[in-house]
């Protein structure tokens, strides 16, 4: 309660936007220090991490590649969690809109035309809306934790890829490997770059986040999503539902981690293989924190968390690093953040000598 | 961007990028930098170690000929692993062995990009004119396994932990169950597929079930000990180390192992890029040349078992023996392969049917 109302007074939008900044260098700071300490070349690690990927103009189209999916899904989740639903099983719903994608895909599989990558396209935000609609159902009539429905669906959502590329799906040329047949050239995304691996779906992450921004701060809906995470007394009072809320909050971050999973399995991979889910899911979970919850934020958080993943494999090739430390600066990054925030909140609650704060 | 990669680097203009990487343009007379990408880490003991100890062994062996090898850890099969393939490419590597089945495609793509790069993919079956091809004949272990499995288990039954069912993989358990039957006819398989090569909780509860429904053996083919380490703990007759003696896990349950000893054959392709003589081909060595080698037998099995199991290891290398001869019958009991015939690399490589003894998964 206490620290509802202190956020809400909270008159620094400039350390709110700061905290996230100093986080990023604080990783540096402690994380050169740290693998020093240990005996690796700490400076150089700090270099090739987050220095490397934005210095080669090589890497760029990596990064891009990378955080598009972060942007997509992170926009969702902060549009989810503004309203304080905690959908985690991002992951699962990337997973069936990827599956979706696919089905349109070999459905349509030698044919020409158009039309075939909007389908996929649609397909893959209802497939992870649908998705996520069981979450919603379960919390809105059983009133069962979405925390762990929606956590425990990915798992559920990795098997069934496994089921369909093993037997239903699978290529026929493929050795018996479990994969889908590679998507005619109409379910492919196109590059947009020639020469590089750029895709269509990196511009569609930028607009997604621009397009969520100003809905969030602009609509009414925003106003209800925020209201209802912020205040949710006042918003029974002024007469939002709240599992209308609920099964908005679902829908709309189900589908955007769906449409991210059509953009994947269309773009990079070009086909469904066991080894389509990555992550992205759990980690735009932190890109979405790391961002503030703010669409526009999330597009920052989503670069700076594509810059780790591909600077730890240069800091591999480069200085021989373990891809642990990769992991290890990520978990920083989001602690120091974590840790900065409560700092803002105590520093302003209370009025306290500044040696007790330092302290 | 406004110029295209390939073009950057057909202008030769990618060297000038490399700065920026900390490292220096390769020129003839430097180390040959040697990449390795691997789908794990190295401290698995298994799949990874195996080809962790090659480099290694490279490297002692070319001395000043080569950089300190520079291992890629964890790249998972997909899009991420195109991403690495470039990363070793563009910072200088010449040579740059990708060790999982998945990259397949991957390192058809990259290799386009990066023609005076060798690409060498092991386990696969695409090959290009600056991509080989390279595997281990693992199925000449499985049979020295299989054998000691025939004699060994109880119940008759073994379990077998596989990946994906790629040729690869069926040909071992095929080879495990043949030599098991030619000690015990009504000795069966079951074989379970996790659709990862590392997991090692997915391992475990693997070969957890299969233990509660009977069987007393368990083989892999996976990257780590994991299933051997559950054999130990439930006390049953045992299982058996793959890619790299695993004894340090489970000292009473591994049987002996099957060790992967790439070390030669990465010299080899090494030195023929050294020697600007690489040409891209398909790799196939086992027993006899020592890439793939069985370890110590475990102190426990009784003397007759470990002669039986060494007359099948030495018929593989003198090549008096071999596993794949007929007859042999597939799952459902018909024949498949008539008497003295042998089936050919060809038809190994795409082996998609279990023979006699095979419970065959859903």
């Amino acid at each position: 309660m206490q620290f509802r109302l202190e956020k809400r007074r909270e008159p620094s939008k400039v350390m709110v936007y700061a905290t996230p900044v100093a986080a990023v260098v604080l990783t540096m700071v402690v994380g050169a220090i740290i693998f020093s300490l240990i005996g690796y070349d700490g400076v150089g690690a700090v270099r090739e991490i987050f220095l490397t990927p934005l210095t080669n103009s090589f890497k760029w189209q990596d990064l891009g590649v990378k955080a598009a999916p972060l942007i997509i899904i992170g926009v969702g989740l902060s549009i989810s969690y503004r309203a304080n639903v905690w959908n985690i099983g991002a992951e699962g719903q990337y997973i069936i809109g990827g599956l979706a994608a696919t089905w349109v895909a070999l459905a349509t599989h030698g044919m020409t035309g158009w039309w075939i990558l909007p389908t996929m396209f649609v397909a893959g935000m209802l497939g992870g809306a649908a998705y996520a609609s069981i979450p919603a159902l379960l919390k809105t009539r059983l009133n069962v934790n979405e925390i762990l429905t929606s956590l425990m669906l990915t798992y559920a959502s990795v098997q069934l890829i496994y089921y369909l590329v093993r037997a239903p799906w699978k290529d026929p040329m493929g050795m018996g490997f479990p994969q889908t047949r590679i998507f005619s050239e109409a379910a492919r995304l196109p590059t947009l770059i020639p020469g590089t691996i750029v895709h269509l779906g990196v511009p569609i992450a930028i607009v997604v986040a621009l397009i969520a921004w100003f809905i969030m701060s602009r609509s009414v809906f925003g106003y209800r999503m925020r209201v209802v995470g912020a205040a949710p007394h006042a918003a029974r009072y002024g007469g939002f539902s709240e599992n209308k809320t609920i099964w908005l909050a679902l829908l709309v971050s189900g589908g955007l981690a769906g449409m991210a999973g059509m953009l994947e399995v269309a773009g990079p991979f070009q086909r469904m293989v066991p080894g389509f889910p990555t992550n992205y899911g759990f980690t735009a979970i932190i890109v979405a924190f790391l961002g503030r919850l703010n669409p526009l934020g999330v597009i920052f958080a989503g670069i700076v968390m594509a810059i780790t993943f591909v600077g730890g494999e240069v800091a591999q090739t480069t200085i021989g690093l373990s891809s642990s430390a990769t992991g290890v600066f990520q978990a920083m990054m989001l602690f120091f953040l974590l840790a900065g925030d409560i700092l803002i909140r105590y520093r302003i609650k209370r009025v306290v000598p500044a040696a007790e704060v330092r302290a | 961007m406004t110029l295209s990669r390939r073009n950057v680097l057909k202008a030769g203009a990618a060297a000038a990028a490399l700065p920026l990487l900390g490292t220096k343009a390769f020129a003839q007379t430097e180390p040959l930098k040697v990449g390795f990408m691997l789908i794990g880490t190295p401290n698995d003991n298994g799949w990874n170690y195996g080809h962790a100890t090659g480099a290694k062994f490279m490297k002692d062996t070319l001395g000043d000929l080569v950089a300190e090898p520079t291992i890629v850890e964890n790249v998972p099969e997909g899009p991420d692993c195109e991403r690495v393939l470039r990363e070793l490419a563009q910072s200088g590597h010449k040579l740059i062995f990708a060790t999982s089945f998945g990259y397949g495609d991957y390192v058809i793509k990259v290799a386009q990009q990066f023609p005076d790069v060798k690409f060498e993919h092991a386990t696969g079956y695409q090959r290009s004119d600056n991509v080989a091809t390279y595997n281990a004949r693992f199925h000449e272990g499985r049979a020295v396994c299989g054998t000691i499995a025939g004699h060994l288990s109880k119940t008759g039954k073994a379990g077998y932990i596989g990946s994906f069912p790629i040729p690869e993989v069926v040909m071992g358990i095929n080879a495990f169950v043949l030599a098991a039957r030619k000690v015990n006819p009504e000795f069966t398989i079951t074989p379970v597929y996790i659709s990862t090569w590392n997991d090692p909780a997915k391992e475990a509860d693997a070969d957890r079930a299969m233990i509660d429904q009977g069987i007393d053996i368990i083989a892999q083919h996976t990257d780590g000990p994991a299933a051997l380490q559950v054999a130990e703990e439930r006390g049953i007759v045992g299982g058996f180390g793959q890619g790299a003696d695993m004894a340090a896990f489970a000292p009473k349950a591994q049987l002996t192992s099957i060790i992967d000893h790439w070390g030669p054959t990465y010299v080899q392709s090494a030195q023929a890029v050294i020697d600007g003589t690489w040409t891209s081909a398909d790799r196939w060595p086992g027993l006899k040349e020592g890439e793939v080698q069985i370890g110590p037998y475990n102190e426990s099995i009784p003397a007759d078992v470990v002669a039986a199991a060494e007359a099948v290891k030495n018929g593989q290398i003198d090549g008096s023996f071999n596993i794949f001869t007929g007859p042999i019958n597939d799952h459902t009991g018909a024949e498949k392969v008539a008497a003295g015939v042998t089936l050919t690399d060809a038809e190994l490589l795409s082996m998609d049917w279990y023979v006699e003894g095979v419970n065959p998964p859903a």
